[in-house]
């Protein structure tokens, strides 16, 4: 029961809507994001305490987008009704969810080892991290579209646009995944400078930024499931 | 008998109340969704609550209240017997419902006013009819069941109505818009005349509510005529006016500071639909539920894409409040009525 405020009123019907959560929770997982290309940066120029600091900071970002999808699921109980299936929409929440936390899992995985590789190396983990940040960036945009559909409660036009979103996120994801095979190959040829804890080192950190791009792909995809099924 | 005999006294007072409630909680209500959507500001409100309420208390509760008054319960056949009968049991259901409705109040339970006092009015005729007053195949049991029915379809027809009317908003305007905002701007201006529509509507019904049994009481002491006098539905109109400027403004704040969802193109559909189905009910001189049928508007919007998130499980609660508001206030009345009777008043 709500506090005592001695109303007997319409209230009740109105259920807390999921959307705004939504969108806030894909941002954080923007913020997770944003520092760990701040982070890949400092590791590249050797700024360990940087790393180190970041990595923290993710930690807390990460927790809070955590608590914004417990919020958004419990809230979510079989009596609400939603313009989408509520099954949709947690599809889509759960890989959303993943791009915070495995950012934190790269983050952490930065601090373990410090960077020992030759320059054109660094660059392309540069290259990587840029492209998937804006994989990510693409994808938040995706997701804040979706205040628009309930304006107009899912047009056909705005469902277009929207469609036309996640088709981009996809292209890019698939630019990533190119950037990332290059990167793991570079690291190969140049394992003989790197040695063998190195060599594991970077071609899992590889891994772990692509699967950011992967998941922020994901998502785009059951958001056009949960937009298309409605 | 003279205006100032302490039982009319009374029965005025707890009919004064009972608007003082009405006007609180329900009123408030209705004019919630007003102000959530943004299209007026609570001062707006309650000027524009204010004269509407009034006036469709005034012009257009008549019907609604002599069914209150005297559709259930032959008040007529009672008062050969005693006038003052009528007059203590109109205290008596007047007296439970007001109980009622406080304590869900208190609660912040879904209860109807509507509900309570038709419940109550039943009481107080079973009573009558118990201590052989009266038969029991004297109530008007058609009537009863017409307005019990009416319950149930009024909400459906609620939703129904709002549902054809955002569809059709939807489907014309807003997919045809590249900017649904601005959309949204134009219709404040259709929203402020569903909020006149909507208190007119809910003046018309539920001030019936406050002084049905009054006028049935005076009715029976021969203060009051066959047609029912304008001061009687100016009282109720005035208490209901009380009621939302003392106490309703809060409720109203809370509703408009927690339903953002209902834009001017939702708030429109569902008061429209609300207010309709409230005045065709004043009309067929029906009681009826303003705040249940707001309810089924409001699903009736959601069952047509336009909100966000619609909790159902509101739909049990109404059930409940109303399987369980009847019986309660019919039997708080009969034992207050049965009381009153018995201390020889």
């Amino acid at each position: 029961m709500i506090k005592k405020e001695y109303i007997r009123s319409v209230l009740n019907v109105f259920a807390s809507s999921p959307f705004k959560p939504l969108v806030i929770h894909a941002n954080k997982g923007g913020d997770c994001v944003r520092k760990l290309n701040e982070s890949l940066q400092a590791y590249c120029n050797g700024d360990m305490e940087k790393v180190e600091a970041l990595n923290k900071e993710i930690d807390v970002i990460e927790h809070e987008a955590d608590v914004i999808k417990q919020t958004i699921r419990s809230e979510l109980s079989s009596s609400i009704m939603l313009p989408v299936h509520a099954n949709d929409l947690l599809n889509f929440l759960k890989p959303q969810d993943s791009i915070s936390d495995d950012s934190q899992e790269v983050a952490f995985w930065l601090t373990v080892r410090k960077f020992e590789a030759p320059d054109e190396i660094s660059e392309g983990f540069c290259e990587l991290m840029k492209k998937t940040l804006e994989t990510v960036e693409l994808y938040e945009d995706l997701v804040s579209t979706l205040s628009e559909l309930l304006e107009t409660s899912f047009s056909k036009r705005d469902v277009e646009d929207t469609l036309v979103l996640v088709t981009r996120v996809e292209e890019m994801e698939h630019q990533v995944d190119i950037i990332e095979k290059n990167l793991v190959k570079l690291i190969f040829q140049n394992e003989g400078v790197i040695g063998a804890p190195g060599v594991y080192h970077l071609s899992r950190l590889v891994r772990g930024i692509g699967d950011i791009a992967d998941k922020a792909e994901h998502a785009a995809d059951r958001l056009r499931t949960m937009v298309l099924r409605r | 008998m003279s205006f100032f005999d302490p039982l009319v006294l009374l029965l005025v007072a707890a009919g004064l109340y009972m608007a003082w409630n009405i006007g609180a909680n329900d009123l408030a209500n209705a004019m919630g969704t007003s102000v959530g959507s943004g299209a007026l500001s609570i001062k707006q409100v309650i000027i524009i609550a204010a004269l509407f309420e009034f006036g469709g208390a005034v012009l257009f509760g008549k019907r609604v209240t002599s069914t209150i008054a005297k559709g259930i319960v032959p008040i007529d056949s009672i008062s050969l017997i005693d006038p003052h009968l009528v007059t203590i049991g109109m205290l008596a259901a007047i007296l439970a419902a007001g109980f009622w409705i406080t304590l869900a109040t208190f609660y912040n339970l879904p209860v109807s006013t509507t509900h309570s006092i038709v419940g109550a009015v039943l009481g107080f005729g079973l009573m009558a009819a118990y201590n052989g007053m009266i038969g029991y195949t004297e109530i008007n049991w058609t009537v009863l069941g017409k307005i019990v029915g009416s319950w149930l379809v009024s909400p459906l027809l609620g939703a129904f109505i709002a549902y054809i009317i955002f569809s059709l908003i939807r489907y014309f305007v807003l997919q045809k818009t590249d900017d649904p905002y601005n959309i949204e701007k134009k219709f404040v201006i259709l929203q402020i005349m569903t909020a006149c529509y909507i208190a007119f509507a809910h003046g018309s019904n539920d001030v019936a509510n406050a002084v049905g049994p009054l006028y049935a009481g005076l009715h029976s002491l021969e203060m009051a005529d066959v047609g029912i006098p304008l001061w009687v539905m100016a009282l109720g109109g005035i208490g209901m006016v009380i009621g939302l400027a003392t106490w309703g403004y809060r409720v109203i704040e809370t509703i408009g500071t927690r339903i953002t969802e209902l834009t001017p193109t939702r708030g429109f559909s569902a008061e429209f639909a609300t207010a309709s189905v409230v005045v065709l009910h004043s009309y067929s001189s029906l009681p009826i539920s303003t705040t249940h049928t707001l309810v089924g508007s409001v699903i009736g919007v959601g069952l047509a894409g336009g909100l966000a998130a619609v909790d159902l499980s509101v739909i049990g609660k109404i059930i409940v409040s109303w399987i369980v508001t009847v019986p309660v206030a019919a039997l708080t009345s009969a034992l207050i009525f049965a009381g009153l009777l018995g201390v020889g008043i």
